[in-house]
């Protein structure tokens, strides 16, 4: 059998690409961003499913990454909590790129805590299925239309959604944060102590 | 000496070096595997190596035997019993010498397929009655396998029957003497290959051991078994190798015979050139069993019905064909 | 004169056939959590009639340790210790992409020969893997021999890891803005900072030597067994847009055609510097994912002989702070692990520690496939084309 080669050529995306592929996507979603070479696309909930049909088909953004969720919180049980103040919310993100370049989108929206419906990507992308899964068992989120919405790492019993920021971390509990905080010496740091000796 | 006392005293024999000659195998194979894996352990640990198959049994003997609730007791106990006795009982017509056999059955070579089927039932009734879904499953592979082998098996030898005009294992190896050379260059070499094959997929050794595939079935039909129970599984399985091996050095190779010595020391060379053919025989399957990937369960059955059948059908037609001809 | 045995025409036949239909009944095989070939603890509830599968759910979690929540309350230099444990089996490439991520954010420039050290011990880690899983895949199909010799060969390769990083499994070796001095460099001074241990160029140079020694008989006594083709040609095939949507990727994405190779497509680490190829399949079969894995340690190798002779000299750690704060901001940073894509998604809030930390794991998404692909598979198959998926526990359940 025959196995093809790639060869040696680099594919890396000149800046001017970049921005072309930014700039399209931007003409289609005006609430898109380029920070920290990651573009990301802020849409309505109902525009959701549609948002990732529109990449899916025009914009050729075939291979789903992966979704997830972020709880915006002001109060938190662990961690620390943003610096500014935040609209309580979950925020949901998927991912979508391309096998033939490093183009790349994060697709955001923003639902209320109330309220934690959203439509399942499953019909667009059938790899969303485990995703999701995890997003709802994790933070609670219902996808409305998927056709297997249960939990996904948890076992069947548990109570309580581990990532929400409310949900408290028992060890951090235990032995409250920051514990030992363990900031190594830097190499010249080292040095000076030896000179000082 | 009467015809009971001088069984049970070949009983006797067979008893005593049977778990030998498995102990034997056992320690090619494992000091086989070591040399081709680059091992340390099997060559230099304990004696270089050569406690270890004492030690393996050592363990398995003091091992608490498991049985498990679900099982059918009685035939759960009794299913290694019949794989052992099926291949202690193929000792009968291996021929050390012409006269050091412990009984020279005419029908030989058809009481070899006859014997060796009991172990089906024991195999499956290991898997049916163990209330395991693997062991199920590896119950009734093996079920399904040793049926297709034994086909090719019996009718690769039905070609040195026919060449040699006798069933007798001892008649088999005279034969051999008579014409000068031994089957496997005298014509029978298909029947050889198709032989040992066969026979690999009886004995359920890689790449025919998918009634164990311990990745697939985690043990198979043995899956439940623990303690002495599972050693005798262990232990049959290698005293069927070495009787397959002695049976195919008999029938192919020349058996007890090796040219330029003479005919009338035959006692006390015969059993040692015969284990040497037969523990090289062991050797290749070693480095068979270590060299290859399992094949897949259909993939088996095609082998048995599609290649191996049809050809050593053509083995017998063409057998006879010369027979009629010469 | 020819007469046709019509069997419709001949009642006692037809009749003799009505009987012979066999009554079945579906079993549900329940494979693992405590199985030999699940690679720790996945559960695979199969439907199965007889030999053959038309059902699979498998059941994960049996080894989620929660480590997104985790990273939660956890500075960034402490976040690496938990991101090696992710995918074990090549524990330094889980910490790239993290490292990669905090220095974006920090906006830091890292000196060219800690991106080298990073480079050279991804690569190491990557053949590392591989090499598990030229032992774990032929085992899982029967054959046992590949798992001793790859086991051997993969230990110089842990030891040149451990020689540097201390570490044989879990190096924690990345710094924000570099990497550590070596573990057996000896004392450092301002003058001489000792990077690499002794005698480091001249045992790696041995050791891919050895690595492509071990390709080459793995393709012989692997790739060119009959059995072993038998068992994995034409076998799980897995089609371009089905792994797409899946988001399978890595070397089963590239068995499958599809030339993607975020070494050649990103530029997280200086893999520019030089020359390599990208290994790709034609069926996306068990064989091709085995084939292009294989030939992936050959192209290891290369790279690392490549960059231990050009490489360059000069600082292995950045200036930064000494309490390391993030500032405001989000980036994804991905790159090509041995298993596939792994990347981080990273939002800080400006504190010491992450405010979340997405983990997109290759492994997750890679056998998020197994239900498509198993449906009307044999059991052997199962096994072979779970094998062939490499994936690892640690890395699905995070």
């Amino acid at each position: 059998m025959k196995i093809l080669k790639l060869n040696g050529e680099r594919k890396t995306l000149s800046q001017s690409e970049i921005n072309e592929f930014f700039n399209s996507i931007k003409l289609k979603f005006t609430k898109t961003t380029f920070e920290f070479d990651t573009v990301k696309i802020n849409v309505q909930p109902k525009n959701w499913v549609e948002a990732h049909e529109i990449l899916k088909n025009e914009f050729k953004l075939n291979f789903f990454n992966w979704l997830s969720a972020v709880d915006w919180d002001n109060e938190v049980a662990v961690g620390d909590p943003p610096k500014e103040q935040v609209t309580p919310m979950f925020e949901i993100m998927s991912c979508l790129s391309q096998t033939d370049s490093n183009n790349l989108v994060i697709i955001s929206t923003n639902i209320s805590k109330e309220i934690p419906d959203i439509e399942s990507l499953t019909p667009v992308y059938r790899g969303a299925d485990w995703h999701e899964r995890e997003a709802y068992e994790m933070f609670g989120i219902n996808f409305l239309n998927h056709p297997n919405l249960k939990k996904l790492y948890l076992p069947d019993g548990y109570e309580g959604n581990p990532l929400l920021k409310s949900f408290e971390l028992i060890s951090r509990e235990v032995k409250p944060w920051p514990g030992d905080v363990d900031v190594e010496a830097m190499p010249e740091d080292k040095v000076a102590t030896e000179e000082e000796k | 000496m009467s015809f009971s006392t001088e069984l049970l005293i070949k009983v006797g024999i067979v008893l005593a070096i049977a778990p030998a000659m498995a102990l034997a195998c056992t320690l090619l194979d494992v000091k086989g595997s070591a040399w081709m894996q680059r091992r340390p352990g099997p060559l230099h640990v304990g004696l270089r190596g050569f406690i270890f198959p004492l030690a393996a049994a050592t363990k398995y003997l003091q091992k608490e035997t498991i049985i498990p609730d679900e099982v059918d007791e009685p035939v759960f106990k009794w299913a290694p019993a019949w794989v052992i006795a099926a291949v202690m009982g193929l000792f009968t017509i291996i021929p050390l010498s012409p006269t050091l056999i412990v009984r020279d059955l005419e029908l030989g070579v058809f009481f070899l397929l006859a014997i060796s089927s009991i172990s089906t039932i024991g195999v499956l009734t290991a898997g049916w009655s163990s209330a395991n879904k693997f062991s199920l499953m590896g119950g009734l592979r093996a079920a399904g396998q040793l049926i297709a082998y034994e086909l090719p098996l019996i009718l690769s030898v039905v070609g040195v029957v026919i060449q040699a005009e006798t069933m007798s294992t001892v008649g088999i190896v005279e034969k051999q003497i008579e014409f000068g050379f031994p089957f496997i260059i005298a014509g029978q070499g298909l029947a050889f290959a198709i032989f040992m094959i066969a026979a690999t997929a009886e004995m359920m050794r890689t790449p025919f051991d998918m009634p164990i595939g311990e990745s697939e079935l985690v043990m198979g039909f043995m899956t439940e078994y623990s303690g002495i129970r599972f050693l005798i599984f262990y232990i049959s399985e290698y005293i069927n190798l070495f009787v397959m091996c002695a049976i195919a050095a008999t029938i192919f190779l020349g058996g007890y015979h090796f040219p330029f010595l003479p005919t009338e020391w035959v006692n006390f060379y015969g059993p040692l050139v015969m284990l040497g053919k037969t523990f090289g025989l062991v050797f290749l399957l070693v480095v068979v069993r270590w060299s290859f990937p399992r094949f897949r369960e259909d993939q088996l059955q095609t082998l048995a019905w599609k290649v191996l059948i049809p050809l050593s059908l053509l083995n017998i037609m063409a057998t006879s064909i010369m027979k009629v001809v010469f | 004169m020819a007469t046709t045995m019509d069997p419709n025409n001949l009642p006692f036949l037809s009749e003799a056939s009505v009987s012979v239909e066999i009554e079945t009944e579906d079993m549900t095989l329940n494979i693992g959590p405590q199985h030999p070939s699940t690679h720790g603890v996945l559960r695979l509830v199969a439907k199965v009639n007889g030999e053959k599968i038309y059902n699979v759910e498998p059941v994960l979690g049996y080894m989620h340790r929660g480590y997104e929540k985790l990273a939660e309350v956890r500075t960034y230099p402490q976040v690496t210790t938990l991101v090696n444990r992710i995918d074990w089996v090549s524990g330094f490439a889980n910490e790239i992409p993290f490292i990669a991520g905090a220095e974006k954010l920090m906006e830091i420039e890292v000196p060219e020969r800690a991106q080298y050290i990073r480079l050279i011990l991804t690569e190491m880690a990557r053949i590392s893997s591989h090499f598990v899983f030229n032992g774990a895949f032929p085992l899982e199909i029967g054959a046992l021999t590949p798992l001793f010799l790859a086991m051997e060969d993969r230990e110089r390769v842990l030891d040149l890891l451990e020689s540097v990083t201390g570490g044989r499994f879990h190096p924690n070796f990345n710094r924000i803005g570099g990497v550590k001095p070596a573990a057996g460099a000896g004392p450092t001074t301002k003058k001489d900072i000792q990077d690499l241990p002794a005698g480091f160029y001249h045992d790696t140079k041995i050791a891919m030597e050895k690595v492509l020694e071990a390709v080459e008989r793995f393709e012989n006594l692997i790739g060119g067994n009959e059995v072993f083709k038998a068992r994995t040609k034409n076998v799980g095939i897995l089609t371009k847009e089905v792994a797409e949507e899946f988001g399978v990727s890595g070397p089963i994405l590239r068995a499958s055609g599809v030339p993607f190779d975020l070494r050649k497509y990103s530029d997280y680490l200086p893999y520019d510097n030089f020359d390599f190829d990208i290994p790709i399949g034609q069926n996306g079969d068990c064989y091709d994912r085995w084939y292009v894995r294989t030939a992936e340690m050959r192209e290891s190798a290369k790279i690392i002989l490549q960059a231990i002779d050009s490489m360059p000299s000069g600082p292995i750690q950045s200036k930064v702070p000494k309490v390391i704060k993030v500032p405001k901001g989000q980036t994804y940073v991905r790159a090509e692990n041995p298993k596939g894509e792994m990347g981080y998604y990273i939002i800080s809030e400006g504190g010491l520690g992450p405010y979340r930390l997405k983990i997109r794991t290759a492994s997750f998404s890679n056998i998020s496939i197994l239900p498509v692909m198993l449906e009307g598979a044999l059991l052997p198959d199962l096994i072979a084309i779970m094998g062939s998926l490499d994936f690892v526990l640690g890395d699905v359940d995070r």
